[in-house]
C-alpha cells in the first residue's frame, strides 16, 4: 500500500473521528450493559440449567460414544463426513491437518490477502460472501452433528445427504464465487448475492431434512447420583442387586449358603471393622471390580469383563462406609418407600417400582434367567412370566409372586418332588415390610398411580388407623 | 479532603494523565457491534475470577479429580453457581469472540493499519478453543476423558510428526495422571498467561489506532 492511500485512510478517519463519540463515557456505557447483560445470563443459565453430571471416568467402557465440546461438533462431523469419501477419505490427516489449517492460514493472512484499501461492503462482495456460505456450513454441520452417517440397517443416505448439505453445495458455491469474480469480471453483485444465498438455502433445507428423515437418537439418559444421600442409595440398590447372594443383606455372612459352588465356603464378613479398616476406598473398589476370582468372588468391574461401571461401584463402597463403618456417620436417608398406614394401599409409582428396583430387578430384565418374567415396568410385571396367568393375581393370596417372596417355593404340579419356581429372590429374604407392602398391593388389585391407590385406601388420611398395627407404624 | 487524597495520588501515578490517553479519546460513531470485544474481555475475566475460585476445591489427579468437582457441586456453598459460570461462560466466550471476529471481518477492520490487531486477534481465537479443549477434561468423567482421547488422536494423525505431538499431549501413549496434570497446568497457567499477554498488546494497538469506523460507500 503506498503513502497516499494510507495517507487518504488516515485523513478519513480523523474525520469520522471530529463526527464521533467520546470512548468515555459514550463506548463504556454500551460496554458495561452487554457485559452486565451476560453475567445477568450466566447466572440465569447456571441456576436454571446448571452443569450436568457425568458418570466417572471409565477406561474400559469402549462402547461410550466421545462428544466433544459442542463447538468442536462440526469438525468432528466434518471429519465423519470426509471419511465416506473413496479412497481419498481414508488420508485422514488431509480433513484433521491439512484442511483446518488451510483454513486458518488464510484467516490468519486476511489483511495480506486481501490488499485493496476498500472496506465497504458492496465493494468486498467475495470474501463477505464466501465467510456467509462458510458460517452457514458450519452452524449446519454442528447441528446435524448427532445424525450417523450410517442408519441401523446400513442405508448410506444420511451420510450421502450429509455430504451433499455440507460439503458439497458449500464447495460448489464457493467455487462459483471465486468463478464469478476472477474468471467472467462482469458478474454483477447481485448476482452473487444470489449464489451465496440460494447455497446457504440449500444448505440449510437439507439440514432440515436430514435431521426430519433420520432423528437422532435419543441419547440414553444416565442418572448419574451426585449427592451423598443418591450415591448411598444408588449403591444399596447395587449392593442389593450384586452382593446379598453371597454376603447377605447386612455383610455379615461368614459362611456361603445357597450359591452353586462356593456352598459352605468361610468368607470374611464384610460389615466388619477387619474389612472396613483395612481396605481403603481404593482397594475395596478393586476387590469389587476384580473379584477375587480365586477364592469365589466373580469380577464385577466393566474391565475384567463384569456389569458395573467405576461410578457403580464407587457407590457400593460409598455406601458400605456409611452404613457398616463406624468411623463414617451417614446422613439421613429416605426410607426406600413412605411408610404405609393401616388400611392404606400401596402403588406402584410410590412403592412397588423402588422396591422392585431393589430387590428384583437384577434379574427381572431382559436377558436374564428369569422364566421371562420381567419387573422393568407395570405392564411387564402384570402381563409376562411363564406362569403369568398365576404369577400376579388380583386379591390372591396365593399368587405364586406372593407366596415366592414369603419363602415358600411353588412345587411342580406334575412332579411334586421338584420345584418349579424357588423361593424369591433366590438368596436372601425381604424385609417384612417389603412382604407386607407387596400383599398389600396385589390383594388391593395392583393400583398403579397414587391416585388410584388412594381410592382403594380403607382410611381415608394415611395417619388415622396406624395405632395398634406394629408392621404399619409411620415413622414421624 | 477527597480532592487533596485525589491530587496526592495524581502526583505519583499520573491520574489525569491516564484519563486522558486512556478514557477521554474520540472514537467513531459507536455500534453495539463493537461492544463484543469488550465482552470477550469481561468474559476472560470472569473465567479468571471464576477458574481461580475452583482451583480453591479442584484437584487434578484421576483419584481426587471427579470427586472433588462434585464437592464443588453439592458440598461448597454456591460451589454450583461458580462451577455454572465458569462452564457457560466458557461457552459463551468462544461464541463471543468468534462472533466479534466475524464483525471484524464483515466490517474489514483488519485492514490498515490494523493487520497486527489481527493477527494477535487469530492467536486470541485459537487460545480460547485451546482454553476450552484443556478445560473440558478437568473433570475426568466419561464424556471428558473419551472427548480428550479422540481430540489428542485427532492431533496425533499429523504425518511424521503426529505421534510426537500425541504422546507430548498425552504425557505417554495413553491418557493418564500425567494428561490431567498436563491439561491442568495448560488450563491455569500457560495458556490463560499466554492469552493475558497477547490481549494486553491486542487492547494496546487498539487503543493505538483507535476503534475503527463502520464502512461507508466512502470506504
Ligand atoms: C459369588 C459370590 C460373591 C459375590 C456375588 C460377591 N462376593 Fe465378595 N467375596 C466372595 C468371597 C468368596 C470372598 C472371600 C475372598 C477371600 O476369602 O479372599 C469375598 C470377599 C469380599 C471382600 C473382601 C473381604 C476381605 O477381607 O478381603 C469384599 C470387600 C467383598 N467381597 C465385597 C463384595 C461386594 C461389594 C460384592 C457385590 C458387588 C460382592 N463382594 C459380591 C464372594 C462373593
Ligand atoms: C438372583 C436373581 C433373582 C432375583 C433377585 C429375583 N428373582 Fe425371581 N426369578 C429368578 C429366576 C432364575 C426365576 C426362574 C424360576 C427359578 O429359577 O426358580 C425367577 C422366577 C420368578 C417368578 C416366577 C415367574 C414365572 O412366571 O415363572 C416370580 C413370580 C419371581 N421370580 C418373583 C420375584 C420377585 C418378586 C423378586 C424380588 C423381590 C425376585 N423374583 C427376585 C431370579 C431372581
Ligand atoms: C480473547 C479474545 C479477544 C479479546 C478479549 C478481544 C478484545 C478486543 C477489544 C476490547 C476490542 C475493541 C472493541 C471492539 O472492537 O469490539 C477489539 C478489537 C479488535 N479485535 Fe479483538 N479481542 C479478542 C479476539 C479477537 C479475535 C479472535 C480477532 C480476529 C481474529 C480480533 C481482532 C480484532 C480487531 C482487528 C480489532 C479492531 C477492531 C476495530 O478497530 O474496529 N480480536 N478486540
Amino acid at each position: 500500500m503506498d503513502n497516499e492511500t494510507k495517507q487518504k485512510i488516515n485523513k478519513r478517519y480523523e474525520r469520522e473521528l471530529n463526527r464521533g463519540e467520546r470512548f468515555w463515557p459514550d463506548s463504556i456505557f454500551k460496554d458495561l450493559i452487554v457485559s452486565l447483560g451476560i453475567f445477568v445470563l450466566l447466572i440465569v443459565l447456571a441456576t436454571f440449567i446448571g452443569v450436568d453430571a457425568q458418570p466417572k471416568v471409565d477406561p474400559s467402557d469402549t462402547t461410550y460414544i466421545p462428544r466433544p465440546e459442542w463447538y468442536f461438533l462440526f469438525l468432528f462431523k466434518f471429519l465423519a463426513i470426509y471419511g465416506q469419501i473413496p479412497l481419498l477419505g481414508k488420508i485422514e490427516w488431509l480433513a484433521t491437518v491439512v484442511v483446518p489449517g488451510i483454513a486458518i492460514l488464510i484467516l490468519a493472512l486476511m489483511p495480506f490477502i486481501d490488499r485493496s484499501p476498500f472496506r465497504y461492503y458492496g465493494k468486498r462482495v467475495l470474501p463477505i460472501s464466501v465467510m456467509a456460505v462458510i458460517v452457514v456450513d458450519i452452524v449446519m454441520l454442528t447441528i446435524m452433528a448427532d445424525v450417523p452417517t450410517v442408519t441401523e440397517n446400513g442405508s448410506m443416505l444420511p451420510g450421502i445427504l450429509q455430504a451433499i448439505a455440507g460439503m458439497v453445495i458449500p464447495l460448489v458455491a464457493i467455487i462459483l464465487l471465486f468463478l464469478m469474480t476472477f474468471v467472467f469480471r462482469r458478474t454483477s453483485t447481485k448476482t452473487m448475492i444470489w449464489t451465496a444465498a440460494i447455497s446457504a438455502v440449500l444448505t440449510i433445507g437439507l439440514t432440515g431434512s436430514v435431521l426430519a428423515l433420520f432423528p437422532v437418537p435419543a441419547a440414553q439418559k444416565t442418572t448419574v447420583a451426585t449427592t451423598l444421600v443418591d450415591q448411598i442409595t444408588a449403591g444399596q440398590d447395587l449392593y442389593s442387586a450384586n452382593c446379598t447372594q453371597c454376603h447377605g443383606d447386612d455383610g455379615k455372612v461368614t459362611k456361603i449358603e445357597g450359591v452353586k459352588g462356593l456352598e459352605g465356603k468361610l468368607i470374611p464378613a464384610i460389615h466388619s471393622t477387619d474389612v472396613l479398616y483395612t481396605l481403603d476406598d481404593a482397594a475395596l473398589a478393586q476387590v469389587i471390580a476384580y473379584g477375587r476370582p480365586e477364592a469365589g468372588m466373580t469380577p464385577f468391574g466393566k474391565t475384567y469383563g463384569g456389569q458395573l461401571s467405576a461410578s457403580d461401584i464407587d457407590n457400593i463402597v460409598i455406601f458400605m462406609r456409611y452404613t457398616w463403618d463406624d468411623r463414617f456417620e451417614a446422613p439421613k436417608l429416605k426410607p426406600l418407600f413412605p411408610p404405609l398406614a393401616a388400611g392404606e394401599v400401596p402403588s406402584y409409582a410410590v412403592h412397588i417400582q423402588p422396591i422392585v428396583k431393589r430387590y428384583c430387578l437384577s434379574c427381572h430384565v431382559a436377558g436374564k434367567e428369569n422364566n421371562n418374567f420381567l419387573m422393568d415396568s407395570y405392564d411387564n410385571i402384570l402381563h409376562t412370566g411363564d406362569h403369568k396367568a398365576n404369577d400376579v393375581i388380583a386379591g390372591d393370596a396365593n399368587s405364586y409372586l406372593l407366596q415366592v417372596i414369603q419363602g415358600h417355593p411353588i412345587p411342580d404340579p406334575k412332579d411334586p418332588t421338584k420345584t418349579l419356581i424357588r423361593a424369591m429372590p433366590p438368596n436372601g429374604h425381604l424385609p417384612p415390610n417389603v412382604i407386607d407392602a407387596l400383599m398389600r398391593w396385589i390383594m388391593a388389585g395392583m393400583p398403579q398411580t397414587a391416585a388410584d391407590a388412594a381410592k382403594l385406601s380403607v382410611t381415608p388420611t394415611p395417619a388415622a388407623g396406624s395405632a395398634g398395627t406394629p408392621s404399619a407404624t409411620p415413622t414421624p | 479532603m477527597w480532592k487533596k487524597v485525589y491530587e496526592w495520588l495524581d502526583e505519583r501515578l499520573g491520574l489525569n494523565d491516564l484519563y486522558k490517553n486512556l478514557l477521554d479519546r474520540p472514537e467513531p460513531k459507536g455500534n453495539w457491534w463493537n461492544t463484543l470485544g469488550s465482552a470477550a474481555l469481561f468474559l476472560f475475566i470472569l473465567q479468571g475470577v471464576t477458574g481461580i475460585f475452583l482451583t480453591v476445591y479442584y484437584t487434578p489427579s484421576p483419584d481426587h479429580a471427579y470427586d472433588s468437582i462434585n464437592y464443588i457441586m453439592n458440598g461448597v456453598a454456591f460451589g454450583w453457581l461458580i462451577r455454572g459460570i465458569h462452564h457457560w461462560g466458557a461457552t459463551l466466550m468462544v461464541v463471543v469472540v468468534f462472533i466479534h471476529m466475524l464483525r471484524v471481518f464483515v466490517t474489514a477492520s483488519f485492514k490498515y493499519p490494523r493487520e497486527l490487531t489481527w493477527l494477535i486477534g487469530i492467536g486470541l481465537f485459537l487460545l480460547t478453543l485451546g482454553m476450552g479443549f484443556t478445560g473440558y477434561l478437568l473433570p475426568w468423567n466419561q464424556q471428558s476423558y473419551w472427548a480428550t482421547t479422540v481430540g489428542t488422536q485427532i492431533a496425533g494423525s499429523v504425518p511424521f510428526i503426529g505421534d510426537f505431538i500425541l504422546k507430548a499431549l498425552r504425557g505417554g501413549p495413553d491418557l493418564s495422571a500425567l494428561t490431567l496434570q498436563r491439561f491442568f497446568s495448560a488450563h491455569i497457567w500457560m495458556l490463560p498467561a499466554a492469552l493475558a499477554g497477547l490481549i494486553g498488546v491486542h487492547l494496546y494497538l487498539i487503543i493505538k489506532h483507535g476503534e475503527s469506523n463502520f464502512p461507508s460507500k466512502e470506504d
